[in-house]
């Protein structure tokens, strides 16, 4: 088939209106919100319902032409990249919430949803769903769901994965089923479960069942601010270990404050090395005598100011001056790479050190705003990408950080997914057996390697022949062929 | 065989090794050789012999839930029993971090004892935790009355090194509380009654001991009543760890258990404001439990839904379903019980949808097909059978996915080793 004969083809599937197929258009489509690798695709479609998508997936796989599902590309990782061309699946049309069902607190949406737009529509209604990445305003569900995304509240609730009941998978071959819709405990193996974090690997969303909670009856706000960032960091380790449980803890430092105090009047003193923000929540009752405990704590710590949101406007204040950090950051450079990294929350105080250090080794500055709670750093390297000297020295920066963050028992990604961005830190982690096992889970959903092809493994790893290998080797002489041969294939599967 | 004995026996020290089921059966059918590895490179090793040998090998920790699923396909070949109860240490844990890396082999007591003396726990409640070992646990993805509050392994199991089928070792996830590095395994793992590998270990988050707990122990006459204080409960701002339906003993009654944990005032309120709910709901009482109490209650209800030590005409099914769909179900598989004159003992987590039914009689079989054909909603999987029965339908409706799920399992376990013919896939 033809290029031409492929878009017409996709054209009668999803109409005029849902495709895109001008070369100068198809350039939106060549990155999501990390740009270290562009690549153009082939087409882009929009469909609208799950009978196209269900469609464009069988012609793919007849085709032998990549998929890459899309929703806002807001991502980080270029887990949207088209990295073999393609066809680019955009969910954006997919933007209907279809049923809020309260009393099995649940809900079911296309995967385009806003995560601000549900998040609206349920606080409407009393319920809120977890996970509320700092993207909020502009990323989809779906891109959530592929990324298991994150948010400042994970502290206490957990992240997208622990909020999916269940998703509508349309698998490479096109074969489209429900993995789950509501009941939490099912025989079989946990298809939400891989699917989610998976970076649209294993299938396409076109629909899915979302746990909701109830908004707490209270909420308390309050923001400590400090004279650097390691007190800062000392307050969230020592309020962990001291066994409390807020639904935030958050930290802003010196850059970060500056990029967002002028935007959000936030009044932070100038001068101030770093501000955390504490969130609490649950029943009222005890709830200030809680947060009196953990500010006792930053006090002893060295926190020069607390200042209570008073308000529910600002509480909404303070949260909006943190989650529009990273846009804020265009003020103080042209450029920024942000880092995602976890570690375990006892070497915070250390690796925020760390990252101090790097920055004046490789004299760019670096902006800190992260999820302090759940050890969860963001460090944000500043430069201006267009001095190939300043490029070298950000990505050495990036690339010490996280060797540091592994060195302390950490993990490369936190909530921004591998996509293309981290798939040679892979191999930092995981050697060929545990990229084997991750090798065959991936093969059983896509064993053409169709769907967001080229992501999470390491660039010289190809799953497929990853998986054969590991077949190969399992398969004993006298084993399942043998005893299928001899016994009939029905005892055994 | 005594081949396969000696080299088991190179493998992991010949008295790690006994001829012989020991003891143990599976539903009928006992191993041949019971082997207890000391490290992952031992179960490693004994594992790619397994695999030459042609063996089906039975994961096996404390032995508690191995009346799940269907007995294994052995056919002609040596069953060999892979015990992970020698695999029992600590391995990695700094309190202040509140993670905790163990061996599989670790009973769920086992683990509180390591963390409560840091105030810390693991909140999974799975029946029998002086017996249950947390890779068995794992495996059958058991839960607990507080997944209300605290949710299940899933939401806490961050990490994990196993053992596939043929002797490999591979890991997954790490020992932070986010991490989106790769797939998660631990997800696929969970739940997969050792059909894909053998947990060596397991990494959780670990929560605070809270502050304060108590329960609120509410005596209803009818089951319909139990479920209007759920909805009670379920539209409230009250925020419980645990929301359990007991049966009393002999068939009179129901208790609706309401744990509440947290900071002092909280838990005040809870206890404030229950009681009255309840009345309104149509208790007859209601009490609140406290300390000794409190603790030794829970322990009681969390071994309401064990399947290790069943009479001949016992069975445990679990019921799962919408909540709301929840309290019709179990006043169906009441009348179906009263029909075929079976004793009847529920445990629920009532606004999880997850219910525990024991029954006592010998028309079980009828019973479990009514149960089947009446609620084709509700997911209803046989936990263990008193008199083991092989024409049982012990999962219940076929999952959707069956065929990647087939896949999954040729990909990980090509020769068919691990648990062969025991899980549904």
């Amino acid at each position: 088939m033809t290029h031409l004969e492929l878009v017409s083809e996709l054209r009668h599937i999803v109409g005029e209106r849902g495709l895109v197929s001008d070369p100068d258009a198809l350039m939106t489509y060549n990155a999501d919100g990390c740009v270290m690798d562009t690549h153009d695709p082939d087409v882009v479609v929009l469909p609208t319902t799950t009978e196209q998508v269900v469609a464009v997936v069988k012609l793919a796989a007849r085709e032998h032409v990549p998929v890459i599902a899309r929703g806002a590309g807001t991502g980080l990782s270029g887990g949207a990249t088209p990295m073999r061309g393609g066809i680019v699946l955009v969910t954006s049309r997919m933007d209907k919430i279809l049923e809020i069902d309260t009393r099995n607190n649940r809900c079911r949406v296309q995967p385009g949803v806003i995560n601000f737009e549900l998040t609206a529509f349920l606080k409407s209604r009393g319920y809120h769903f977890a996970a509320d990445p700092s993207s909020q305003k502009a990323c989809t569900i779906g891109g959530n769901i592929a990324n298991n995304s994150g948010g400042p509240h994970c502290i206490k609730y957990g992240v997208t994965g622990s909020h999916v009941l269940g998703v509508q998978m349309v698998l490479a071959d096109g074969s489209i089923f429900w993995s789950g819709e509501g009941i939490v405990e099912q025989p079989g193996y946990d298809l939400t479960g891989v699917t989610v974090g998976a970076e649209g690997t294993t299938c396409v969303i076109t629909e899915c069942w979302l746990k909701i909670l109830p908004v707490p009856e209270a909420t308390r706000v309050v923001m400590a601010v400090f004279n650097d960032i390691r007190p800062a960091a000392e307050t969230v380790s020592a309020v962990i270990a001291g066994g409390f449980l807020p639904a935030a803890l958050e930290v802003m430092d010196t850059l970060a404050l500056k990029a967002v105090n002028d935007a959000y009047q936030m009044g932070i003193p100038p001068g101030a090395g770093a501000a955390l923000i504490i969130e609490v929540d649950g029943v009222d009752d005890g709830l200030d005598d809680l947060l009196a405990e953990i500010v006792q704590i930053a006090k002893d710590k060295g926190a020069i100011e607390v200042r209570p949101a008073k308000t529910p406007q600002e509480q909404v204040n303070v949260w909006a001056a943190r989650k529009n950090a990273f846009g804020a950051m265009g003020r103080l450079a042209p450029t920024y790479h942000l880092v995602d990294t976890v570690v375990p929350r006892t070497k915070l105080p250390a690796i925020m050190d760390d990252v101090k250090r790097i920055s004046k080794e490789v004299n760019l500055p670096i902006a800190n705003v992260f999820h302090a709670g759940d050890g969860n750093l963001h460090p944000i390297v500043l430069f201006d990408s267009t001095d190939p000297d300043q490029n070298a020295r950000a990505h050495k920066a990036v690339e010490e950080i996280m060797r540091l963050s592994i060195g302390y028992g950490g993990v490369i990604s936190g909530e921004h997914g591998v996509g293309i961005e981290k798939q040679e830190f892979m191999s930092y982690m995981f050697n060929d057996d545990d990229l084997g096992a991750m090798a065959a889970l991936h093969e059983a959903f896509d064993p053409e390697d169709l769907l967001n092809p080229g992501k999470i493994f390491p660039r010289k790893v190809n799953p497929n022949e990853l998986a054969a290998t590991r077949r190969q080797a399992s398969t004993v002489p006298g084993g399942l062929a043998a005893i299928v041969a001899k016994h009939g294939e029905k005892v055994w599967i | 065989m005594s081949d396969l004995l000696i080299q088991l026996g190179s493998a992991v020290g010949a008295e790690h090794v006994t001829p012989g089921a020991d003891g143990l059966s599976v539903q009928g059918v006992s191993p041949h050789f019971v082997v207890a590895p000391g490290s992952v490179e031992e179960l490693s090793e004994a594992m790619k012999i397994a695999a030459a040998a042609r063996a089906a090998v039975i994961p096996w920790g404390g032995g508690t839930r191995q009346a799940l699923g269907t007995p294994p396909v052995a056919l002609d070949r040596p069953v060999v029993a892979m015990r992970t109860t020698r695999l029992n240490q600590v391995l990695d844990y700094t309190p202040d971090d509140m993670t905790i890396s163990v061996g599989a082999g670790m009973t769920l007591d086992e683990i509180d004892q390591a963390v409560r003396p840091n105030g810390q726990m693991l909140p999974m409640d799975v029946a029998l935790p002086g017996r249950s070992t947390v890779g068995g646990a794992l495996a059958c993805a058991a839960d607990g009355p507080r997944r209300l509050g605290y949710g299940t392994f899933r939401d806490l199991f961050l990490g994990t090194k196993v053992v596939e089928a043929g002797g490999r070792i591979s890991k997954a996830g790490g020992m932070t509380v986010k991490n989106v590095s790769g797939f998660d395994l631990m997800k696929l793992y969970i739940g997969s009654m050792g059909s894909l590998a053998i947990f060596t270990s397991a990494n959780f988050k670990l929560l605070p001991i809270p502050r304060a707990a108590a329960t609120i122990a509410c005596e209803f006459d009818t089951l319909e009543s139990v479920f209007a204080m759920a909805d009670a409960l379920h539209t409230s701002k009250l925020l419980p760890a645990a929301c359990e339906l007991v049966s009393a003993e002999g068939g009179q009654g129901f208790g609706l258990c309401v744990a509440t944990d947290g900071l002092d005032q909280a838990v005040a309120r809870h206890k404030r404001d229950v009681p009255g709910l309840a009345q309104k709901a149509g208790a007859r009482a209601s009490h609140v439990l406290e300390g000794e109490e409190h603790t030794s209650l829970w322990r009681r209800i969390n071994d309401l839904s064990q399947s290790a030590d069943l009479e001949p005409d016992e069975m445990v099914i679990r019921v799962a379903s919408l909540p709301s769909l929840l309290g019709s179900a179990l006043v169906a598989l009441q009348v179906a019980a009263k029909k075929h004159a079976l004793r009847l003992q529920i445990s629920a987590r009532v606004l999880n949808g997850i219910a525990y039914v024991r029954t006592r009689g010998t028309a079980w079989k009828a019973f479990h097909e009514v149960a089947l054909t009446t609620l084709p909603e509700v997911s209803i999987v046989t936990l263990g059978l008193g008199t083991p029965e092989p024409s049982v339908d012990v999962w219940g409706r076929p999952p959707n996915g069956l065929d990647v799920m087939r896949r999954i399992k040729a990909e990980f376990d090509p020769a068919n080793i691990l648990n062969p013919g025991r899980y549904l896939v």
